[in-house]
């Protein structure tokens, strides 16, 4: 404090200097606050104050095919929910989906990553190459695959699967394969970025350990067991996390690929709220599910930082 | 074959108008909006056209020729009316719920937009569009006259009335016929099937995959307005009656051998994609030959004879839908209507009208249908009048042998306005039915349980 800083006969000269500095980094503070202040407002305006009119507007009925009905319900709503079959269907979906495509991109990012350290040549175009899908949007994405990649009798992948004696499948009609067919989509387009950061990651790994390993007659199988997968775990936990939250979230490429169908097999959670809002036009029961849908992807989030904070 | 040559030279014909209309570009138009004598037809209406001169309205419509020929055509509705009209172009798609979201915002973005009948319910309910009787009975507004009401198709009209009221006006629709390869049919001594039984053993005896030609297809993919747009029909001509002693009833014997024919056409003749297929999938299929006939809207003719694309051109013909066990035939009812947004001034509530005066009268629709100079000719005008303009049929029936008859047959005699279920919460129905048709044709559920699951899933939806 000022008052205390004068009293002391010894510092009195200090004083105003620290005096003078306080004031500064206060007015830095100051300036600090009115650079923030339009962006952190915004932000405010475009996620928080949405989120939590979600969760309001889940607490009343708003139909808009039957307006004399609308009202403050409460926790109706989640009530309805919990007894909802399609809910659950629909979480269970979201849940293999996820489990699924996750699992894939970190087996097969991984994999792709080792492979192209070990290239002497080409490694450049490789990561140019790769990294394609991911730029693409998913709608486009969606569009192309339902059109020309999995079409019975049209498409690449049918006629991939009629000359490996396969024979020609309903790659969207059928409710198995089309699960299949969205989980392999997803993988196609997001497993690059896994690729991406592992292969950053495992660039930066140091080379004198391996060294080390080598002279004490360590196969590639331990080492890559005992030294590489340990180095990479903060960036295995890392790609896990965001491609989980984005999975979970997923609705584009699904969209436009099965719509959710045929019926509702490939339905994820997402979908199943949009339809509800959208389509059926419950805004407060579909608000309800998408607020169930946040609630899950925090949860599921958690455990996995959790997990990674853990050792 | 004459209606080889006739289709060849009309397009043709329309061919070099484009091209013509092309080089002398808008300049062209906004000369031709200002002469007096255009607007002569439009002048001898017994109503102030000048009266909202001034104002600006903006009409949201979907990416469709129809609605281009309009939007052509609107310098001219600015020259005679003063009334700035600005065109918003939305997919199919999407239309519906942004102009939702816009109506029960009350913002008034688009003051009208091109509607769904389906939905004229749920506008109604909410208040949300003005009934159209205030303005046709406004003798400032409307000459009666003139405009004509009761030459405008009788089955639209109609579906988008509630309780007696009109609330969108029908500016271009469809209705739904059999398409077929006539070469095939005649080939195998086959004739255009005149029940659904008949339809299911011409598409046996002409599926031929290994050729890579199936016998038949129709919608598959899901969606209120795709396989729910084929069904309603077959469900009305199985005798099935959504209103079932008053309270909407999905399921039921009826219903399950309705759908029941549905799954097996669609699994045992029609190629596996069609689970996956909107009409114009069929359509392009069907240009390319690889399909024998099709049930859909007789709009999809364009598709079929695009000469840059159909293969076909020329070996098509049309009937009319096959009769069902309960000896109907059940078309679709479907149109494109201009309401008026609610939540406008009272302004721009006229300035609308007299849009949607302008658009749906018998001289706009000529001037868009077979009087455009444009390469796009519409064949869904809304008029009695045009249907039987001699102009007009020589032009429509250059899409193939009986068009004009089945069309006009379809549109006359097998209209049914309980089509579907004319309901607020027809959104939510139709998804919901939807999404159980497509169960059924994938597996996923019997057909029993399909359609039992949807019943107990809209039984809440009705109970409100």
């Amino acid at each position: 404090m000022a008052t205390t800083a004068v009293t002391s006969a010894g510092i009195a000269s200090e004083a105003p200097r620290s005096d003078f500095g306080r004031v500064l980094a206060q007015r830095e503070r100051r300036f600090a606050a009115a650079l923030l202040a339009p962006a952190f407002l915004a932000l405010l305006a475009t996620t928080t104050f949405p989120l939590l009119f979600l969760v309001y507007t889940s607490a009343f009925r708003m139909d808009l095919a039957m307006p004399f009905t609308n009202g403050f319900v409460g926790f109706d709503n989640y009530q309805v929910l919990l007894s909802d079959e399609r809910f659950w269907t629909s979480l269970l979906v979201s849940l293999v989906y996820t489990g699924s495509t996750v699992a894939l991109q970190g087996i097969i990012g991984l994999a792709l990553a080792l492979l192209v350290m070990d290239m002497k040549r080409g490694q450049g175009w490789f990561r140019v190459i790769a990294i394609l899908p991911v730029v693409l949007s998913p709608a486009v994405v969606g569009m192309i695959w339902r059109t020309f990649m999995l079409a019975p009798e049209f498409g690449i992948v049918d006629f991939l699967a009629i000359n490996a004696g396969l024979g020609s499948k309903n790659w969207l009609g059928d409710p198995t394969l089309a699960m299949v067919s969205v989980i392999a989509i997803h993988t196609w387009q997001w497993t690059p970025f896994a690729f991406m950061v592992l292969l950053a990651s495992l660039a930066s790994l140091p080379e004198d350990i391996y060294e080390a390993a080598r002279l004490d007659r360590a196969s590639a199988w331990q080492r890559f067991r005992r030294i590489t997968l340990p180095l990479l775990r903060p960036a295995i936990v890392m790609v896990i996390i965001m491609r989980t939250m984005v999975a979970l979230t997923a609705f584009a490429a699904i969209f436009t690929v099965t719509a959710g169908g045929p019926g509702t097999a490939t339905e994820i959670l997402n979908l199943y709220a949009y339809r509800k809002s959208f389509t059926e036009l419950s805004i407060g029961y579909g608000s309800a599910l998408a607020v169930a849908l946040l609630i899950v992807t925090i949860i599921i989030s958690g455990i996995l930082f959790a997990m990674r904070r853990a050792k | 074959m004459p209606s080889f040559t006739l289709t060849r030279r009309t397009l043709l014909k329309t061919g070099t108008a484009a091209a013509a209309f092309a080089a002398l570009g808008p300049a062209f138009l906004r000369q031709a909006a200002a002469q007096d004598a255009d607007l002569a037809p439009y002048k001898s209406a017994q109503i102030d056209w000048q009266q909202v001169s001034g104002e600006t309205i903006t009409v949201a419509v979907i990416p469709a020729s129809y609605f281009e020929n309009l939007i052509t055509l609107a310098p001219q509705f600015k020259a005679l009316t003063g009334i700035d009209v600005r065109f918003e172009k939305i997919p199919p798609a999407q239309i519906r719920q942004k102009s939702v979201i816009d109506l029960t915002s009350k913002t008034g973005t688009y003051a009208t937009h091109a509607a769904d009948p389906m939905y004229y319910a749920l506008y109604a309910a909410n208040k949300w569009a003005e009934p159209l009787d205030t303005y046709l009975a406004d003798k400032s507004l409307t000459d009666p006259a003139w405009f004509k009401l009761d030459d405008i198709i009788p089955a639209w009209r109609s579906a988008n009335g509630i309780d007696g009221k009109l609330y969108g006006m029908p500016y271009d629709g469809e209705v739904t016929i059999q398409v077929y390869r006539k070469d095939l049919y005649d080939a195998k001594g086959l004739k255009p099937a005149d029940t659904l039984e008949a339809y299911m053993s011409n598409a046996a005896a002409l599926n031929t995959p290994n050729d890579r030609v199936w016998g038949a297809a129709l919608r598959g993919v899901a969606g209120a307005g795709q396989n729910m747009y084929i069904y309603p029909s077959i469900f009305r001509e199985f005798g099935g009656d959504w209103m079932k002693g008053g309270k909407l009833t999905v399921n039921g014997p009826e219903a399950e051998a309705a759908l029941a024919w549905y799954v097996d056409i669609m699994k045992k003749y029609a190629p596996t994609a069609a689970a996956n297929w909107n009409w114009p999938d069929i359509a392009d299929a069907f240009s390319q030959g690889t399909v024998a006939s099709y049930i859909d809207a007789h709009s999809s003719a364009s598709v079929i004879n695009n000469p840059e694309k159909s293969k076909v051109i020329g070996k098509v013909a049309y009937a009319r839908w096959p009769k069902g066990p309960s000896g109907k035939r059940t078309t679709s009812i479907w149109n494109w209507g201009f309401p008026i947004n609610s939540a406008l001034p009272e302004k721009k509530r006229k300035a609308t009208w007299l849009f949607i005066q302008w658009a749906a009268s018998a001289e706009t629709q000529a001037r868009t249908a077979h009087k455009f100079a444009g390469p796009t000719k519409r064949s869904g005008v809304n008029r009695t009048s045009v249907w039987k303009d001699p102009d007009y049929i020589k032009l429509m029936n250059g899409f193939g042998e009986n068009f004009v008859e089945a069309t006009m047959g379809a549109l006359q005699e097998d209209t049914d306005v309980d089509w579907r279920p004319r309901v607020p919460q027809w959104p939510a129905i139709g998804d919901t039915m939807a999404t159980a048709i497509q169960s059924a044709l994938s597996g996923q559920a019997t057909i029993k349980a399909a359609l039992d699951d949807a019943q107990r899933r809209i039984e809440p939806m009705m109970r409100g």
